[in-house]
């Protein structure tokens, strides 16, 4: 059969050639480069293969338990959060009744157009001892001393999480409103003809409509929250103590900050690989479809 | 028709490919021909150097540039301003992907990375031992940049420190300038209390976060976090032991305003909110910011620590320059380095009168720039005092793991200022810092 080699297989190809070639010279070389870093160690341009020392060394790290435990909590506690007021926002949004739909979308999605370092920085400000929040606080009695927000390591965490949820739930919330609006509305009319409530309507149908859109959402918050960076840098800097350091940012102390190891720097980056590759798996069986 | 279109399609994409490389390459040529041609041109005349703060340490370059033109007619300098962090990235980067192109001749380095780039990028940075009497300069600050026996640059700007205060508040507490000479930390929490007492005023700032009173009170007792063979330096050190101690009482105290970042840390004295700021003498421009409290500001030494050979004076900050052992124009570079912020007494008039930046050349402390009084600090002459501390600074060895240090010391604080066992909390602190450095 010359089928194998006919116009439109070759015209396939003709496209698919060049995008290929810049994702395996721009992608995949440096990742190869990058494992192959990871398993050598030493100070600046000085190195030499170590083997497994440098994942040995991982296991017994405490400032990367550390790092790997605050980041687990932030991806716990918000992201769950933060998908569920998505897609609550989301219903509300969708409702055909509700009025000015378009300036609530716009406003719920702004914060998603700000940049990372000045929103952090404005949280920054916000928390701040002398920030507005303490100031409003006292204004209405609430609290008599100002609370020194980002000095304590609860309080400090809380606030990333609030950043975060902030800055992210509306455009989490745009992907559940445009799954929503591919819902047939005769599947809901169907529904409440057979007495089911609003309630009973959001689990029982949109729920499970939007689950592949959710199991998406989920896969890429967690994803973008075991990378998350900037806002802890810039609001806390990872303080006090080490107590809201992601891992992100101690690969960039490791390269930058302290005195530069990129070769243990690299296996911490791959150890966020192996995390995430397990917990989108992970996310896959339980959520996804079932063949 | 669709063969003669995928064809097309196919030659037209290739040739974009070919050419998109063709070009490349073709233009990096050129740049480098034309590199080539203007360092030729010029008879290896132009400098180029790296610096982070046009109206400090870049004007200090142009400075030096006047100076050295007008004996070295021809001479050209460019100044690369770029932020701090940046520059220090882009350092990193290159020197460890071996990339040479595109570094500068002269670089300007903070004293605490000095020891962990030339240790982490050997042979990288030009040795400047026979080149600069380094015997003009404040001990300490050339034991900041010697390693191995070798001087590794030209010190530049210094960070000794003092006690900046509120003149006026300390009266209305009680207190007069004489009081505030040499003192112990004990009393200046003491006179801290009153003050709180009196006047309603915080006495200090506190940020857990932030490591620059502890450094501060480390080298003036003449230690540091790491020992000078890079050893963790917590367990059986008296020097820190009393400053944890010292830390822990001012935070106790009640005297100290907490504060999260630089910003609050400024606004707070410019708000008239503290009365002492200890810090560097860089901190002179960010305290004469507040122009409604000309006359009110007065400085006295630091108080010091309860340990023997403890002194009233220490450092905060300061950079050096260094020159890239492989740039084209290393000989220029070191020359001009050399012969203007190396030995010229003039620069450093013109740096204090210019940019206020207050530099460690022992012979230009004589001159009049450094004896001007100042109205802003009640006709102190400030830069005087500052230099008569500078010669009192213990000289120590900043090591190469300073960061990973302090990082590890800001992990146990909280527990220490929550009232911890400060041996055990040393002994933790000492085996977290071994743990990061292997």
């Amino acid at each position: 059969m010359s089928s194998k080699w006919n116009k439109s297989n070759l015209m396939g190809w003709q496209f698919v050639i060049l995008p290929s070639a810049l994702i395996l010279l721009f992608s995949f070389y440096p990742m190869i480069q990058s494992l192959l870093l990871s398993f050598q160690s030493g100070k600046g341009n000085v190195y030499n293969y170590v083997g497994l020392g440098n994942y040995g060394r991982l296991f017994s790290d405490p400032m990367f338990r550390q790092a790997v435990l605050n980041t687990l909590l932030y991806l716990i506690v918000q992201v769950p959060i933060m998908l569920m007021l998505g897609l609550v926002i989301a219903y509300f949004l969708n409702m055909p009744s509700l009025k000015f739909k378009g300036f609530y979308r716009t406003a719920i999605f702004l914060p998603c157009v700000t940049s990372l370092v000045s929103y952090a920085v404005l949280f920054k400000s916000i928390f701040a001892v002398d920030g507005i929040l303490n100031r409003m606080l006292m204004s209405i009695h609430l609290i008599h001393e100002p609370v020194a927000w980002l000095m304590d390591p609860v309080w400090a965490r809380v606030v990333i999480i609030a950043a975060i949820t902030w800055r992210w739930t509306g455009y989490n919330m745009i992907f559940y409103l445009s799954a929503m609006q591919n819902i047939d509305p005769s599947v809901y009319e169907a529904a409440s003809i057979d007495g089911a409530s609003k309630t009973r309507q959001f689990f029982s149908i949109t729920v499970p409509m939007l689950k592949p859109i959710i199991l998406f959402t989920a896969i890429i918050s967690t994803n973008g929250t075991l990378q998350l960076f900037d806002e802890v840098v810039n609001i806390t800097n990872g303080g006090p103590g080490n107590s809201t350091m992601t891992i992100s940012q101690y690969i960039y102390n490791l390269s930058f900050v302290y005195t530069p190891n990129f070769g243990y720097a690299a296996t911490v980056s791959y150890a966020i690989v192996i995390m995430v590759a397990v917990l989108a798996f992970l996310q896959l069986k339980v959520g996804g479809e079932k063949k | 028709m669709k063969k003669l279109l995928s064809v097309l399609l196919l030659v037209s994409m290739t040739a974009s490919l070919l050419a998109a490389c063709g070009s490349s390459k073709s233009s990096e040529s050129t740049e480098k021909g034309a590199a080539n041609e203007s360092a030729g041109s010029t008879a290896t005349k132009k400098v180029v150097a790296w610096a982070w703060d046009p109206s400090f340490n870049g004007a200090a370059l142009k400075i030096a540039e006047e100076l050295y033109a007008k004996e070295n007619p021809g001479f050209e300098l460019e100044v690369v301003d770029m932020a701090k962090t940046d520059l220090e990235q882009k350092l990193n980067t290159n020197l460890a992907a071996g990339v040479k192109e595109g570094l500068p001749d002269i670089i300007l380095v903070n004293d605490p990375n000095i020891q962990k780039y030339v240790t982490a990028y050997p042979n990288t940075f030009a040795d400047f031992t026979d080149k600069v009497d380094f015997k003009q300069f404040s001990q300490y600050k050339v034991d900041a940049l010697t390693i191995d026996g070798k001087v590794y640059g030209v010190p530049f700007d210094i960070g000794v420190t003092g006690m900046f205060y509120r003149s006026d508040y300390l009266e209305e507490a009680g207190y007069k300038a004489e009081d505030l000479e040499n003192i112990t930390w004990d009393q200046y929490i003491e006179i801290g209390k009153v003050v709180k007492e009196k006047t309603g005023k915080y006495m200090a700032t506190i940020n857990p976060n932030d490591e620059a009173l502890t450094s501060i009170l480390l080298q003036s007792g003449g230690s540091w976090y790491i020992t000078p063979d890079n050893k963790g330096n917590f367990v059986d050190n008296p020097v820190m032991t009393d400053t944890l101690r010292v830390y822990k009482g001012i935070s106790d105290s009640g005297i100290a305003k907490p504060v999260t970042g630089w910003s609050e840390f400024v606004g707070s004295f410019n708000a008239g909110d503290v009365a002492t700021v200890v810090s560097g003498v860089w901190q002179i421009a960010s305290i004469m910011d507040a122009k409604d409290q000309s006359g009110k500001w007065k400085v006295a030494p630091i108080p010091r620590l309860n340990v023997e050979g403890a002194v009233n004076a220490s450092n905060e900050g300061g950079s050096s320059w260094f020159v890239l052992d492989g740039s084209a124009n290393k000989d220029l570079a070191i020359d001009f380095l050399a012969k203007t912020i190396g030995s010229s007494s003039e620069f450093y008039e013109r740096f204090l009168n210019e940019n206020g930046g207050v530099g460690s050349f022992i012979p230009s402390f004589s001159s009049e720039a450094y004896s001007q009084t100042s109205e802003f600090f009640g006709g102190q002459a400030i830069y005087s005092d500052f230099t008569k501390w500078s010669t009192e600074v213990p000289g120590i060895t900043l090591g190469m793991y300073t960061q990973e240090a302090k990082d590890a010391l800001k992990n146990e604080l909280p527990n220490i200022l929550n009232g911890a066992d400060l041996t055990q909390s040393l002994a933790n602190i000492q085996k977290l810092f071994e743990q990061q450095v292997q």
